[in-house]
C-alpha cells in the first residue's frame, strides 16, 4: 500500500514539475520585462530592488527558477502588486469560503443525484427513467452562470426571500445567515454536480444489477430494498469514488463562475480580480495553489479507490 | 451512390429516427441559418446604439427587448450565435488538429513515445479546463485569439484520449494486423488503416467538444475575459444583463436560453451519434458516454 502510494506521488512528480515551471515562465510571456510584471508599473525603486534579490531576476534564468520554486515550496508566493499584501494570505483568508461553498454543492449533488440515479436505475427504459435521464443532460447542460441569474430572478428579485448577492458567513458562527448566503451558489453548482453523480451512479448500478449474486440474492428471496441496499449499492459506490476526482475539476472550474455570478468572496474571485487587475505574483500563487490541491486530492481518489476495493493490485 | 456516401447517409437516417437528435438538428440549422442570414432578414443592427429606447421590456418592435444602450437584444443574441459558432468551430479544429495525432502516434507506436505525450497531456489535465483558459488569457491578454487558443487547448487531453483507445483497439484487429504482415510499412499502416477507422469516435467528439467549447467561450466571456466587446457574445451579454436584474429582469433570460438550447442540442447530437455508431461496432469506446 505504501508503495502505490509513493509510486503514485512519484508519477505526479513530473506532472507538478512541468505545470509549475509553465505558471512560473508565465511572467516572461507577458509583454514588457517580468519585473514590471511581478510589481507593477508604480512599483518604488526599493520594491523593484527586493523582488529583483529575492528572486534573483538578474542572474541566469535556471537561477531565477530555483529562487522562485524554493519560495513556493516555504509557502512565500511573493507580494500582490495591487495592495501589497502577501500572496499567501491572501489564499489562506479565502480558502473558508470556498470550502463552504464546495462542500454545500457537493451536498446539495449527492442529495438531488443520488435519488435521481437510483430511481432511474431500478427501472431502466421506463417513462421516468427517461424523464430522470433528461433531468441529468439539463443540470450538465445549463450553463452554471445562466442558472445562478434565474435563481437570483425567481429568489431574489421577485419574492424577495434570498439575498442577490451572497457573501460568506461561516456556518459556525451564524447558522441562519450562513444558509441564506450560500443557498443560491449551492444550489446552482449542485445542480450540475448533480447532473454527474446521477450519470455515473445510475450507469454504475445498471452493470451491478447485471451480476449473477444480484440474481442469486433476489432468488433466495430476499426483499428488493436489501438486495438494493446491502448488495448493489455497496458495489456501486466503488466506481462511484472515481467520479469525485472528476467532480473536482468541475467543483473547482464551477466555483469560479458561480463565485462571480454571486460576487461570493472566494479563491475563483480572488483569482478573476487578479487577472482583471494584471497582479501577476497573484494569478500566479491562485493558479498553483489550485494546482497542487487538485492533484493531491485525485491522488487520494486514487488511492481510496484502492484502499476501498480489495481486487485493485497495488502491490 | 457511393459506399462512403451511402454509409454517411445510413448513418444520419439512424441518428434522426431518435426524435432529441431530430429537434437538435432543426434547432442548429435554424440558428445557423439565422446568423448566416442575419444582414438581410433582422431589422436592427446589433450595434446600432439609441439612447431613447434604453432598457426596454420585450414588446412588437424589439422582440427580446432592448439593452442598456438602447440596441437590439434580438440582433445581438443573433450576432452572439457567430461568435460562439465561430469560436466553437476555431477551437476545435486547434484542439482536433493538436490532439489526434498526439493519440494516433502514441496509441500507434507505444512505449517512450506514448509515455513522453500522455504526460504531456496529464500536464494539460492537471488544472481543470476553464482555469487552463483564463491562465493563457492572463498571459496572452484579451483578445478573440486568445480566447479561441485557450479553448482550443482545453480540448486537446480528449482527441488525443479517444483517438488512442480507438487505435489500441484497432491493433488488436485482424485487418491491422493483416497489412503489418503484408508488409505495409508503419506509416501505410498508421495513415491509411488506423486512422481512416478512427473517424467515428473522432466525429463524435468534435460534436460533443462544439457544446463543451460554446460553454466555455460564454464562461470566459461572463467572467469578463472572453472576447473583447462590442462584438456581441452571450456570455458577455449575460454579464451585462445581471448588472441589470431589477431594471430589465428579461435581458439576462434570452441569451441564457439560446445558449443553453445550443449546448444541449450538440449534447444531445453528440451522444446519439456515439449510441449509433457504438451500436455498429465502428467505435471501441463509447466517448459519449463520460461527459
Amino acid at each position: 500500500m505504501i508503495s502505490y502510494v509513493l509510486r503514485r506521488l512519484l508519477q505526479l512528480l513530473p506532472v507538478l514539475l512541468i505545470a509549475s515551471t509553465g505558471i512560473w515562465a508565465m511572467i516572461y510571456a507577458v509583454p514588457g520585462s517580468p519585473v514590471a510584471a511581478l510589481v507593477g508599473e508604480n512599483a518604488t525603486q526599493e520594491q523593484v530592488q527586493a523582488v529583483t534579490e529575492r528572486l534573483g531576476l538578474d542572474r541566469p534564468v535556471h537561477e531565477q527558477y530555483w529562487a522562485w520554486l524554493r519560495n513556493a515550496v516555504q509557502g512565500d508566493l511573493g507580494l500582490s502588486i495591487q495592495n501589497r499584501e502577501p500572496v499567501r494570505d491572501l489564499i489562506v483568508q479565502r480558502i473558508p469560503a470556498t470550502l463552504q461553498l464546495g462542500l454545500a454543492a457537493t451536498l446539495v449533488g449527492l442529495l438531488l443525484g443520488v435519488p435521481v440515479a437510483v430511481i432511474s436505475a431500478l427501472k431502466p427504459g421506463s417513462w421516468l427513467d427517461r424523464t430522470l435521464s433528461g433531468w441529468s443532460a439539463l443540470a450538465l447542460g445549463v450553463p452554471t452562470f445562466w442558472l445562478g441569474i434565474l435563481l437570483i430572478l425567481l429568489f431574489a428579485v421577485q419574492l424577495r426571500w434570498l439575498p442577490s448577492a451572497s457573501t460568506y458567513v461561516s456556518i459556525w458562527e451564524s447558522p441562519w445567515q450562513a444558509l441564506r448566503n450560500i443557498l443560491l451558489p449551492a444550489l446552482t453548482l449542485g445542480v450540475y454536480v448533480s447532473g454527474i453523480f446521477a450519470r455515473f451512479l445510475r450507469a454504475s448500478l445498471l452493470g451491478e444489477l447485471k451480476a449473477d449474486y444480484v440474481r442469486t440474492a433476489r432468488s433466495k428471496g430476499l426483499p428488493e430494498r436489501d438486495v438494493i441496499g446491502r448488495h448493489v449499492m455497496r458495489n456501486a459506490l466503488l466506481p462511484f469514488v472515481t467520479i469525485v476526482g472528476l467532480m473536482m475539476a468541475t467543483l473547482i472550474g464551477g466555483a469560479v463562475v458561480t463565485e462571480a455570478v454571486f460576487t461570493y468572496p472566494g479563491l475563483g474571485r480572488l483569482l478573476i480580480q487578479a487577472i482583471g487587475t494584471r497582479d501577476y505574483p497573484l494569478i500566479q500563487g491562485c493558479i498553483l495553489f489550485i494546482l497542487v490541491v487538485f492533484v493531491l486530492l485525485n491522488l487520494m481518489v486514487d488511492v481510496l479507490y484502492a484502499y476501498i476495493d480489495p481486487r485493485i493490485d497495488y502491490g | 451512390m457511393s459506399a462512403a456516401t451511402q454509409r454517411v447517409f445510413g448513418t444520419l437516417r439512424r441518428v434522426l429516427v431518435h426524435r432529441g437528435a431530430l429537434l437538435s438538428i432543426l434547432f442548429l440549422l435554424t440558428l445557423l441559418l439565422t446568423t448566416l442570414l442575419a444582414r438581410w432578414i433582422l431589422p436592427f443592427d446589433p450595434l446600432a446604439q439609441d439612447y431613447t429606447k434604453m432598457l426596454q421590456a420585450p414588446g412588437k418592435v424589439h422582440w427580446f427587448g432592448t439593452d442598456e444602450l438602447g440596441r437590439d437584444i434580438l440582433a445581438r443574441v443573433v450576432f452572439g450565435a457567430r461568435t460562439s459558432l465561430l469560436t466553437a468551430a476555431g477551437a476545435v479544429t486547434i484542439a482536433a488538429l493538436v490532439g489526434v495525432p498526439i493519440g494516433l502516434v502514441a496509441g500507434f507506436f507505444g512505449g517512450w513515445r506514448d509515455a513522453l505525450l500522455m504526460r504531456f497531456v496529464d500536464v494539460l489535465l492537471s488544472l481543470p479546463g476553464i482555469l487552463f483558459a483564463l491562465v493563457l488569457i492572463a498571459v496572452l491578454g484579451r483578445s478573440q485569439m486568445a480566447a479561441l487558443v485557450a479553448v482550443g487547448i482545453t480540448g486537446i487531453p480528449s482527441f488525443a484520449r479517444i483517438t488512442r483507445a480507438q487505435v489500441l483497439s484497432l491493433l488488436k484487429r485482424d485487418f491491422v494486423t493483416a497489412v503489418e504482415a503484408l508488409g505495409g510499412s508503419s506509416s501505410y499502416n498508421m495513415f491509411r488503416t488506423v486512422l481512416p477507422n478512427s473517424w467515428s469516435p473522432i466525429l463524435v467528439q468534435v460534436v460533443i467538444l462544439s457544446s463543451v467549447a460554446i460553454l466555455i467561450e460564454a464562461s470566459l466571456a461572463f467572467l469578463g475575459v472572453g472576447i473583447p466587446p462590442p462584438t456581441p457574445s452571450w456570455g458577455e451579454m449575460l454579464r451585462t444583463g445581471k448588472s441589470f436584474l431589477h431594471d430589465a429582469p428579461t435581458y439576462a433570460v434570452f441569451p441564457g436560453l439560446v445558449l443553453t438550447v445550443t449546448i444541449l442540442s450538440l449534447d444531445t447530437l453528440g451522444r446519439t451519434l456515439a449510441r449509433v455508431l457504438e451500436d455498429r461496432h465502428e467505435i471501441a469506446d463509447s466517448p459519449g458516454k463520460t461527459p
